[in-house]
């Protein structure tokens, strides 16, 4: 399964809070004294060396190493529950043994290829060394092993569908940005506002939980390889999530979550903004709790834009994720559809992860350097409906035998073909402010008794694995029944959307002319990465959705503190 | 293989912590990253600690009103409230590879239902573990407490019913009260500080891991210090206030390397204490390191232990701490058994009450009243233990007997009450039976030097070449130095590769003949903070052999030069 989800961490601060920059050296000095990435060439250079005179020798090692500065405070109720600061360097060194045909991470033996550790904070190169060295020999061992058992298994097991190399030929990069990074925002100004937004809930007695996440990093990352590249690039997120949960009578959870997220905090809304979104949050809560539960359903539907990136980015993002093409036991909805109709004819889809910026909005997806040392590029996966690309690493897959800069993974773990900002557009379109005739349009062609109105979802999965069926769920939190009889919209709770892939897209009828903008965090085989999803306003003539799993538990037996009616002692609300 | 974050029928308690368990990866190994440290108040009574005051009101509130419709209400309730402060660095090959400060509060709450003979302590209604705000804010640290409150009651009602179904699967012979009563204290100590300058001690880690450089077969060596500051807060609804703190500095070094036909050898020292003035100076830190440099060259060059030995073993009061630690420690606990067994605890002396597990000359006593031993402090010190009950001294084992076990509130057969030995597991875990300051002591005691002449007289009377003594064991009872003493001469000579064959509970008993006149104070930081008491020992026959270990490949190539010495 893989999810992508709104509602985790992250963190919001005003630009005039910040730390004056720090006075940086030229990028060119910078480079200069760069002791860190001189070491882990030294130490490179000698692996390369001594291991190649061992048999297996290694035909390609890498070393990325991590530095990455984060901050991460937690409030509820106004007051911090953590507040953590840490900065870690972190090396990921990478062994292939055999050739780029066939190697050490062929198949189920991917994990072969990666030793992780952690390594001294400061510019001390014999400890660096040292620790690279380890590191090394101790990955070459784990590669050399998986290495001979790979042999056997291809010998033993017949050929597989797919026979392209494990490794594509790539040209080596040369890329030095030692731009200073964004400097971290103070701890107690986040604490503060950590308070004070979270406070924000105390006078609802209805809110039982809440939370209020504000995180921050900023990383750097050096990248050599034996191929001769050598990339160091900068990054940095902040992000905001707010979460507040209440309970309906019949136990069933129910939780708004907003998220901000931007490049740096100047990119945030202001207060205002985000106490508003705090307002509508209670009161989306208040309604839903009153809300009845919905019904099983299947008919027109209407999705905004954000509901509908997020399906985009579930329904059909991770199946073109170009490992999933190749692994024998991936479902490969669309490998064979290749310059095949796949989508109605007015949609595009793009993945995009050199926009730095979409509608005023900063997305999530956005760098320069895949985790492979590959320059991102713009993929055009789908045009006019048509499947033209996948999203690639430097895993090669049949008839798609280079990068396309989509090697993405988070720290320690094996990099795969995964999104970057996944871009829907239409040529099909019609003003956002019609779409709720033309959903009525549609209920009343269809004869059925209502339409549902998505307005807002937390999240969503998917499974792609061939043992599973190939479907999805997307997890709606505002989902508004509208009637064609002329009467007011009604919100109801408890349903989530399913379906598969394939005869769910092909529903899609019209869209609105406005692109949303989703960022969150994506967790998949190669870890957590942050993306972005953007999309129109989608009319689908039929959306399945069904009930809701829930817990069963009844609402707090007794009130809040301070909401006691008998109570007179201390602790009372503001 | 990532699940979706969403509500679902999961209990409440732990609430908090699954939300947070569900931010990116990447933050919550952050979980082990630095705080800001905020100024704590001093306060000396109840009543003006926020911390105390919101687990006091919002225990009035629900022992007065928490019930659900035609349900039983709760027969008892408990806060229990872990505030740490820590500090955690590591340093490798000289340099810092970690530097954390780190602050947290978790709360635990337990509710029961039912009555003292059957309650609701089953499964979830163990109560689960939530974070708790830091700041000390009424109205926030009451929300935490009422939200946990609330569904740790529907969870023991709900267990209740679960555990009596269960129960109806077995026949119990001779049932026993699933919760002792105890007398309630009122207890209120200082909060635990941790208020150190960590630069020397950053410096330290760093020096005494820049010893590697001189011997370039090291493969790794690091330093590190664990730091910590722990205030408990204990309230329960049969009138229990509690407040304790404790400091716990732990620093230690470790180094690898391996002999020249692969064989993995590692050594490590430690020092754990309570009061930072007894941590070692860097003078001495950096000689005990070059010390264990020098233990593990020694130990590369050792020859391997033989395939056979059946003989004496002088055990050292370090080596022997871990013996007893492992083989009388464990087993001295009054843990009840799983539900619809009829054993009287879990462990190796469940059928061992009123009879002899030690040789007659040696009695075991815990005692988690005292403060120190021979000037060193005692990590298993305190005056209330995690259930609320007074600590006292406990005779466990009298002249190689066993009359007693250690206690909690949670009954075994015979043994109906607490001792005041019911502590919970750091972070925060179900509290329940455990260590204090275990002191081994002796009827008959030899010194050290007679030991070592008993042990070449044994081997003399079976002709056998030579004898062992063990300075040091690893994990496991494994031995990390250990030398042959030779009968001719009495000289001693390390070898490597040694563990013992039958080292257990029965040659404990029957084969122990004799007891030095020395002591070893061993504090143990980790989990539960205790400690260990104990003189050097000797064993009339153990059987020692050569280890059957993997010897792996030397590294593939060598270690970077040493750029700077």
């Amino acid at each position: 399964m893989k999810k992508l989800f709104g509602n985790s961490a992250l963190l919001c601060v005003l630009a005039i809070f910040l730390k004056p920059a720090l006075n940086g050296a030229p990028a060119g000095e910078a480079a200069k004294n760069d002791v860190l990435i001189a070491a882990m060439q030294q130490e490179l250079h000698r692996a390369q060396g001594d291991l190649g005179k061992l048999d297996p020798a290694p035909y390609f090692i890498s070393y990325s190493v991590y530095d990455q500065d984060s901050a991460m405070v937690v409030g509820s109720q106004g007051s911090l529950i953590n507040s953590i600061h840490a900065r870690r360097r972190s090396a990921d060194v990478i062994v292939r043994v055999g050739t780029a045909a066939l190697d050490n991470t062929h198949e189920e033996n991917r994990g072969s290829a990666l030793t992780s550790g952690s390594l001294p904070l400061g510019d001390d190169s014999d400890a660096i060394a040292h620790v690279l060295w380890q590191l090394t020999y101790g990955e070459y061992r784990k590669a050399s092993q998986a290495y001979l058992n790979v042999k056997t298994t291809t010998q033993v097991h017949a050929q597989e569908e797919d026979t392209s190399p494990d490794f594509s030929q790539e040209t080596p990069q040369s890329h030095a940005d030692y731009e200073d990074l964004s400097p971290q925002p103070d701890r107690h100004i986040l604490e503060e506002i950590a308070r004070r937004y979270s406070a924000y809930f105390r006078k609802y007695s209805y809110i039982y939980s809440s939370n209020v996440v504000l995180a921050a990093q900023t990383m750097r990352s050096r990248f050599v390889s034996t191929e001769g590249s050598h990339v160091v690039s900068t990054g940095a997120w902040v992000r905001l999530a707010i979460e507040a949960e209440t309970r309906a009578d019949d136990g069933m959870e129910l939780m708004r979550v907003e998220t901000f997220q931007a490049e740096n905090p100047s990119h945030l809304p202001a207060e205002a903004e985000i106490t508003a979104r705090m307002e509508k949050m209670a009161s989306d809560l208040k309604a839903l709790r009153a809300a009845p539960v919905a019904e099983p359903f299947d008919g027109p539907a209407l999705l905004s834009g954000r509901a509908a990136a997020v399906f985009f980015h579930e329904v059909l993002g991770h199946r073109l994720e170009g490992h999933r093409q190749r692994g024998e036991q991936e479902g490969q909805t669309f490998t064979k559809k290749v310059n095949q109709q796949v989508l109605p004819e007015f949609l595009s889809v793009t993945d995009d992860p050199t926009a730095r910026t979409l509608n005023g909005v900063d997305l999530g997806g956005w760098y320069e350097y895949d985790e492979e040392g590959m320059p991102a590029v713009r993929v055009e996966v789908i045009k006019d409906g048509i499947l033209k690309s996948f999203l690639m690493s430097r895993m090669p897959i049949k008839d798609f035998d280079k990068s396309n800069g989509h090697g993405r993974a988070q720290a320690g773990l094996m990099v795969t073909g995964r999104q970057g900002n996944l871009i829907v557009t239409s040529s099909h379109t019609t003003k956002d402010s019609e779409l709720r005739q033309k959903l009525i349009d549609e209920i009343k062609k269809q004869g059925k008794p209502y339409g549902l109105y998505f307005e807002d979802i937390q999240g969503g999965f998917t499974l792609t694995q061939r043992a599973m069926p190939q479907s999805f769920q997307i997890l709606p939190v505002l989902v508004w029944r509208v009637y064609p009889d002329g009467r007011p919209d009604e919100l109801v709770r408890g349903v989530d959307i399913v379906g598969t892939p394939l005869a769910a897209m092909n529903r899609i009828v019209l869209t609105g002319e406005k692109v949303e903008v989703f960022n969150g965090m994506c967790g998949a085989e190669s870890g957590s990465v942050p993306v972005s999803a953007a999309a129109p306003a989608m009319l689908f003539s039929e959306i399945e959705v069904q009930k809701r799993a829930h817990s069963l538990n009844r609402p707090p037996i007794l009130p809040p503190p301070g909401f006691d009616a008998t109570e007179t002692k201390a602790g009372g609300r503001p | 293989m990532t699940t979706i974050q969403r509500s679902d029928g999961r209990p409440r308690p732990s609430a908090r912590m699954q939300k947070l368990a569900s931010v990116p990866a990447l933050l919550i190994a952050l979980l082990f990253a630095s705080i800001c440290v905020q100024a704590k108040d001093t306060q000396t009574s109840a009543d003006d600690d926020p911390v105390l005051q919101a687990m006091r009101a919002e225990l009035e509130r629900s022992k007065s009103a928490l019930k659900l419709e035609g349900m039983a209400a709760p027969y008892y309730i408990d806060y229990h409230v872990t505030d740490m402060d820590t500090h955690a660095a590591e340093a490798a090959f000289g340099a810092l590879r970690t530097n954390v400060r780190l602050r947290f509060r978790f709360l635990r709450v337990v509710v029961r239902v039912g009555d003292y003979k059957q309650d609701s302590f089953f499964g979830q209604g163990q109560g689960g573990l939530d974070f708790m705000p830091l700041d000390n804010d009424l109205v926030a640290l009451r929300h935490e407490i009422w939200l946990a409150t609330d569904s740790a009651y529907k969870a023991a009602t709900e267990a209740l019913t679960a555990k009596q179904a269960r129960l109806k699967q077995f026949t119990v012979d001779q049932p026993v009260d699933d919760f002792a009563r105890a007398e309630p204290v009122v207890s209120i100590g200082p909060a635990a500080k941790l208020d150190f300058d960590s630069h020397p001690w950053l410096k330290m880690l760093q020096d005494s891991s820049a010893l590697y450089k001189t011997d370039a077969q090291i493969e790794s060596f690091d330093s590190a210090l664990n730091f910590a500051a722990v205030t408990r807060y204990f309230v329960s609804s049969e009138g229990a206030v509690v407040r304790s703190g404790q400091n716990v500095y732990d620093l230690r070094i470790a180094g690898t390397t391996q002999a020249s036909d692969g064989m993995r050898l590692d050594r490590s020292h430690g020092y754990a204490v309570t009061d930072i003035k007894e941590l070692p100076s860097e003078e001495k830190l950096l000689a005990d390191a070059t010390k264990l440099l020098a233990t593990l060259e020694q130990l590369r060059d050792a020859p391997i232990a033989d395939e056979e030995y059946r003989g004496p073993v002088l055990f050292s009061a370090d080596a022997a701490s871990t013996v007893f630690s492992d083989l009388v420690g464990e087993n001295v606990l009054g843990l009840k058994p799983d539900l619809g067994q009829p054993a009287r605890t879990k462990g190796a002396f469940a059928t061992s009450y009123k009879s002899r597990v030690l040789p007659d000359f040696l009695s075991v006593v815990d005692d988690p009243t005292l403060a120190s031993m021979n000037g060193r402090s005692l990590m298993g010190k305190y005056d209330v233990d995690d259930e609320g009950v007074k600590a006292v001294s406990v005779s466990v084992i009298e002249n190689g007997k066993l009359v007693n076990y250690l206690m909690g509130r949670e009954p075994i057969r015979d043994f109906p009450a607490s001792n005041g030995h019911g502590r919970a597991r750091l972070p925060q875990n179900n509290p329940g039976p455990s260590l204090g300051n275990m002191i081994v002591r002796s009827s008959e005691t030899s010194s050290p030097e007679a030991l070592k002449k008993k042990l070449i007289e044994i081997c003399q009377q079976r002709e056998l070449p030579y004898g062992y003594y063990v300075e040091t064991l690893g994990p496991q009872r494994v031995p990390r130095l250990i030398y042959k003493v030779w009968a001719k001469d009495g000289h001693e000579e390390l070898v490597r590769g040694a563990i013992f064959g039958d080292l257990d509970t029965r040659t404990l008993r029957n084969d122990l003949i004799a007891v030095g006149n020395d002591v070893n104070v061993e504090n143990h930081p980790l989990n539960i903070p205790h400690s260990v008491i104990n003189p050097s020992i000797l064993f009339d026959e153990l059987e020692v052999k050569r280890a059957n270990a993997n010897k792996d490949k030397l590294p593939d190539y060598p270690a970077p030069a040493v750029a700077s010495k």
